[in-house]
C-alpha cells in the first residue's frame, strides 16, 4: 500500500473542476486564441516586432547595484538550506512534522517558481550555493570553460533526476533523504564550481539556477548593465522577456520541454489516466514487477521520460508546419530544411511555451501553496519535534480562506486562459520577427495555435480530472 | 490603432472573466442542510448504509454533501479501528467488534477529502464538500 504523495510531499484536497467550467474555459481558451490573432495578424515584421514597450526605474538601480540585497539573499539562501539538512536528518520522519518537506517541496519549489514568475529572478538572490561559494572564493570563471562543449544537457540531466526524485522515487516524503540529498547536492555544487567556475556552473549544471533564469525571463523585472557598467532597472510587461533573443540549441529546447512535461507529470499523477498506465503497462511490461520495491519509480521514470518524448515530437512536428506555412523557402514539411538553423528556429519559439507552463503551475499548486504552507507554522515552535516552545505557534491551526473550491476554480480558469493569451501573443510576435510578410505570419500561427489550444486543454483536462487515490 | 486593439482583447477578456465568475459563483450556496450518513467498513471497504445520501460514481465511495451542512456522520466496522477523515482531522475511533461511533460537525471546508483507516492507511473513500 502506497500513498500518493504529489509534488513530492502532501496531500491535495483539491475539488475537481466541473465539467461545465471545463467545457466553457475550453471554448474560451479556443476564441480568444483567434481574436488575438486576428487583432494582432502581421502587425509588426523583423526586429520591431519582438521590441517590446518597457520602462525605466531609476529608484531601483541602486537596490540592483547594491551588495546587500546579495548578501543578505545568502544569509537567508544559507539558513534555509542549513534548515533543511538538519531537520531532515535530525527532525521528526514524519513528513508533516518535518520543516524539511514544508521548505523544499511548498516553500521552494512551489511557492518559489510562482513568485519568480510573478517579480523576477529570486532564485538568484536566495540560491545558498552562489553565496557558499562566495564565501569559500571559489574561482568566477576559469578560461577556457571546462564546460564549453557540453551546453545546457549538464542542467538537463540534474533537472530530470530532480523531476525523478519529486514524482518517481517516492522518496520525497522522507525528511532524512531529502536532507542527505541537500547535503550531497550541496557537495556537487560546491565541487563543480571549483572545478568548472561558478558563472559555468550556475549556468550549464546547476537546473535550479537555469529553471529560475528561464521563469524571470517571464517577469515584469528587467536589469541591463549600460556601457559604462551601470546597472539599468526596467519594467517590462510579464511574458515579454521572453522574446529577447538568446542562446538557441537542442539543449535550450529539451530543457524547456522537460519544464512542460514534468509540470503535467505531477498533474497526470493524480488522475485516473495514471492509473491505466499503471495498470496497463505495469503488467505488460512485467519487468516492472521483477523489480519489486523499484517496480513503480522504475514505471514512473519511463512515463516522464515517455510524457517529454512525447512533448518533444509534438512539438518539432509542429513547428516544422509553422516554418513550412511562414518560411516555405524551407521546402515540404517533412524533408529537411533549407537555409534554416533548425535549433534556432525551435528555440525561438519554444520559449513562448513558458508561459502555458508558469500558469499551469500556478493553477495545480495554488491550494497546495495556499494551505500547504501554512503547515509549517505549527512546526516553527519545535522544529526537531523534541518538545521545544521556541515560538508561540504551536496550536496554529490551518485556514481554508483562500481555499474555497469556487474561489480556486475561478483563480485556475483566469490564471490558465491569461497564460495562454500571453503565448499565443508572444508566439505571434515572434513569427512577426523570423517571416517576411504578414501572409505567412499569419499562416504560420495556426499550427501554433493548434499544438498551444491542445496543451492548455490538457492542462483544464487535468485541473478537472476526479483526485484517485493509488490503491 | 495598437492601443485600440489592445482594448479590445482586455474588453474580450474581461466579458469572459466576468461570465466565468457568474457560472461559478451562481451555483454557490444552498448548503446548510441536516444530513446524515451511515457507512460500513469491513475489511478494506466502505459502503453506505444509507444509499440516498452516497454517490458511487467513482471507485471508492464517494460522500457528498455541500458547504455550510450539518453533518451527522456513522461508522461501523467489523473490527475495532480508527477510521481518519483528513482535512477535517476527525478521528473515528470504532470501539470493538461491531462498533459503532458517531460525529457530528459542520462541513465548513470544501474540497475532496480522503477517509482512511489511520493504522495501516487503507484508502476507503472520499468525503467531497461542493460549494
Amino acid at each position: 500500500m502506497t500513498r500518493v504523495f504529489l509534488h513530492g510531499f502532501g496531500q491535495r484536497y483539491d475539488l475537481p473542476g466541473p465539467l461545465f467550467l471545463y467545457l466553457f474555459a475550453a471554448a474560451g481558451v479556443v476564441v480568444l486564441s483567434f481574436v488575438v490573432v486576428v487583432l494582432f495578424a502581421g502587425d509588426e515584421l523583423g526586429a520591431k516586432a519582438v521590441d517590446y514597450p518597457r520602462r525605466r526605474v531609476a529608484w531601483l538601480d541602486g537596490l540592483a547595484a547594491a551588495r546587500w540585497p546579495r548578501t543578505a539573499g545568502g544569509v537567508v539562501g544559507v539558513l534555509g538550506l542549513a534548515a533543511v539538512v538538519s531537520t531532515g536528518l535530525f527532525g521528526s520522519q514524519k513528513p508533516f512534522y518535518n520543516p524539511a518537506e514544508y521548505l523544499v517541496w511548498v516553500y521552494f519549489w512551489a511557492a518559489l517558481v510562482i513568485l519568480g514568475g510573478l517579480l523576477g529572478n529570486l532564485w538568484a538572490l536566495f540560491n545558498p550555493w552562489t553565496a557558499l561559494a562566495g564565501w569559500l572564493r571559489l574561482p568566477a570563471e576559469r578560461k577556457p570553460n571546462r564546460l564549453a562543449r557540453f551546453g545546457l544537457w549538464p542542467a538537463v540531466v540534474t533537472y530530470f533526476l530532480f523531476a525523478c526524485l519529486e514524482l518517481a522515487s517516492g522518496v520525497a516524503n522522507r525528511p532524512a533523504v531529502i536532507g542527505w540529498l541537500a547535503l550531497a547536492y550541496t557537495a556537487f555544487t560546491l565541487g563543480g564550481m571549483a572545478w568548472a567556475g561558478r558563472r559555468a556552473w550556475l549556468e550549464q549544471v546547476e537546473c535550479f539556477a537555469v529553471l529560475f533564469g528561464i521563469i524571470a525571463r517571464f517577469a515584469p523585472l528587467e536589469t541591463e548593465a549600460d556601457r559604462r557598467g551601470r546597472v539599468l532597472v526596467h519594467l517590462r510587461i510579464w511574458g515579454t522577456g521572453l522574446l529577447r533573443g538568446e542562446k538557441a540549441g537542442w539543449d535550450q529546447v529539451v530543457f524547456v520541454v522537460l519544464m512542460l512535461s514534468s509540470l503535467a507529470f505531477d498533474g497526470l499523477l493524480a488522475t485516473p489516466v495514471y492509473r491505466w498506465w499503471l495498470l496497463s503497462f505495469g503488467g505488460l511490461f512485467g519487468v516492472f514487477g521483477l523489480l519489486g520495491p523499484l517496480g513503480i519509480p522504475a514505471l514512473r521514470t519511463v512515463g516522464l521520460a515517455t510524457l517529454t518524448a512525447v512533448f518533444l515530437g509534438a512539438f518539432v512536428l509542429v513547428m516544422r508546419f509553422v516554418m513550412w506555412c511562414g518560411w516555405p523557402q524551407v521546402g515540404s514539411p517533412f524533408g529537411r530544411w533549407k537555409g534554416v538553423d533548425a535549433p534556432r528556429a525551435l528555440s525561438a519559439f519554444a520559449f513562448t511555451l513558458v508561459p502555458i507552463a508558469l500558469v499551469y503551475n500556478a493553477a495545480h499548486n495554488y491550494t497546495y501553496v495556499v494551505v500547504q504552507s501554512q503547515g509549517l507554522i505549527p512546526l516553527l515552535a519545535d522544529p526537531f519535534q523534541k518538545g521545544w516552545h521556541l515560538l508561540p505557534t504551536a496550536g496554529y491551526k490551518v485556514s481554508f480562506l483562500l481555499a474555497g473550491a469556487a474561489v480556486v476554480w475561478y483563480v485556475q480558469i483566469v490564471l490558465i486562459v491569461l497564460g495562454h493569451v500571453i503565448a499565443v501573443y508572444l508566439a505571434h510576435l515572434r513569427a512577426g520577427e523570423r517571416f517576411k510578410n504578414a501572409a505567412h505570419v499569419l499562416l504560420s500561427q495556426y499550427p501554433m495555435l493548434l499544438l498551444m489550444v491542445l496543451y492548455t486543454m490538457t492542462s483544464l483536462w487535468i485541473l478537472a480530472q476526479p483526485i484517485t487515490k493509488e490503491a | 490603432m495598437t492601443r485600440n486593439r489592445v482594448l479590445l482583447l482586455a474588453a474580450v477578456l474581461a466579458i469572459f472573466f466576468g461570465v466565468g465568475a457568474y457560472l461559478i459563483f451562481q451555483g454557490v450556496g444552498g448548503g446548510g442542510q441536516a444530513v446524515s450518513i451511515d457507512l460500513t467498513v469491513s475489511g478494506h471497504s466502505m459502503a453506505p448504509t444509507n444509499p440516498g445520501a452516497v454517490s458511487n460514481d467513482y471507485p471508492p465511495s464517494t460522500v457528498v454533501v455541500k458547504q455550510g451542512d450539518r453533518v451527522t456522520m456513522t461508522i461501523r466496522a467489523d473490527q475495532p479501528e480508527e477510521v481518519h477523515l483528513h482535512g477535517y482531522d476527525i478521528a473515528f475511533a470504532v470501539p470493538g467488534v461491531n462498533g459503532k461511533v458517531t460525529h457530528t460537525f459542520t462541513a465548513d471546508k470544501t474540497g475532496s477529502f480522503p477517509m482512511e483507516i489511520e493504522e495501516t492507511s487503507t484508502p476507503l473513500g472520499q468525503f467531497v464538500v461542493t460549494p
